[in-house]
């Protein structure tokens, strides 16, 4: 009776846990996605502006929309360079709560 | 509101009776003012953004003014509330050490909630998120507590150097320095901003759109099975809202934990 006692506060225990790393990876989804689309836009609008100052000392229009595209290009390296190598990314994040179950904290 | 909505509630707007289809536009999100003081006018949003504070404080205290072991029905329910912001918002973010900023999140997260389902309610029937006017100082709230903390905590010269991250190449920082600093003073919180205004005013620009149709085509024509789709297009998009509203609330709230919990915590 214990046994299954026991094996009911595991589960709950478990399904907590699941419940948190699944709450977990939502809230990190939703910061990294909501930045990644932060860089792209500020990329393209910082050297978009640049290239149009630049553009408009020396009078060549077309460094403003080559500013842009060298601003998006900037933004993607370094998006890739950030998010693409963080660890845990992509993966499902259910190593973290198991220590806690098994009582490491 | 102007008159498009008027001319069609007197009934006299239908299809085939010479009467052009009153769009729904920007016309619908501005409201004669109750009263005017000076160039001050109070209108519609403004007292619905009144009535939601006073719903989220009224229901709090009431749910809290005197706790029990044994809750009654309405802590039970505050509690509810409050355990579903710690546990799906503020835990995933901060951990248990950000406890402490709890009565914050909670308070945002419904005051945004009942502002954005407001939209549904007849009577009220208007989200005030939709006036963007109501979004920038939520975002100027929350902004100003994320650069405080992450000054507070690392440092005025520690915090901005969190921004870029370490060991890349000093060239590197150089090209970055532009992107970052309009990232983090621009497009950051335009984009937190935007997001929950562009999606409660599109929801009820679709509304409009789909009552406004039904009751338009609604004639014995074949413009009846048009108003009969109308009508269930009407009746999706009000569940999809039903969602939006709460779904909105909760990716604000969401980032209002992770920004906090990256000013508190760098390495975050």
């Amino acid at each position: 009776m214990s046994n299954h006692g026991n094996e009911a506060v595991t589960n709950e225990a478990v399904t907590r846990a699941q419940e948190q790393a699944a709450a977990e990876g939502r809230a990190q989804g939703l910061e990294i996605g909501w930045t990644v689309f932060s860089y792209l836009l500020a990329g393209m609008a910082a050297y978009g502006l640049i290239g149009w100052l630049v553009g408009r000392a020396v009078h060549v229009a077309l460094l403003f929309p080559f500013g842009m595209l060298l601003g998006l290009g900037i933004s993607i390296g370094y998006i890739i360079y950030r998010f693409g190598r963080q660890p845990g990314v992509g993966r499902p994040v259910v190593d973290r709560p198991r220590k806690e179950i098994t009582g490491d904290r | 509101m102007t008159g498009d909505v008027g001319v069609l509630a007197s009934g006299g707007c239908h299809i085939f009776s010479g009467c052009g289809f009153p769009a729904p536009g920007l016309q619908d999100f501005n409201w004669k003012p109750f009263f005017s003081i000076g160039s001050f006018h109070f209108t519609k949003p403004i007292l619905l953004a009144i009535v939601a504070a006073l719903v989220v404080m009224v229901f709090f205290w009431a749910a809290f003014r005197k706790p029990k072991l044994i809750p009654g029905r309405m802590q039970s329910l505050g509690e509810i509330a409050i355990l579903a912001v710690r546990d799906q918002i503020l835990r995933p973010s901060l951990g248990r050490k950000g406890d402490s900023y709890l009565p914050f999140l909670v308070s945002l997260f419904f005051f945004i909630y009942i502002m954005n389902i407001m939209e549904l309610i007849p009577v009220l029937q208007f989200p005030v998120p939709s006036r963007v006017g109501f979004v920038w100082p939520l975002v100027f709230i929350v902004y100003f507590l994320y650069m405080y903390l992450g000054f507070r905590h690392q440092g005025l010269w520690g915090y901005f150097k969190t921004m870029i991250p370490a060991g890349v190449p000093w060239p590197i920082y150089i090209i970055l320095v532009p992107v970052e600093l309009l990232r983090f003073f621009v497009f950051q919180p335009f984009t937190l901003g935007v997001r929950l205004f562009g999606n409660m005013f599109a929801g009820h620009l679709l509304l409009t759109i789909f009552t406004i149709a039904t009751w338009y085509l609604l004639s014995l024509s074949v413009g009846l099975a048009y108003a009969a789709g109308s009508f269930l297009l009407a009746i999706f998009v009000f569940l999809l809202e039903t969602l939006v509203t709460l779904l909105q609330a909760f990716i604000f709230t969401t980032l209002t934990a992770t920004y906090i919990a990256s000013s508190v915590e760098p390495a975050h």
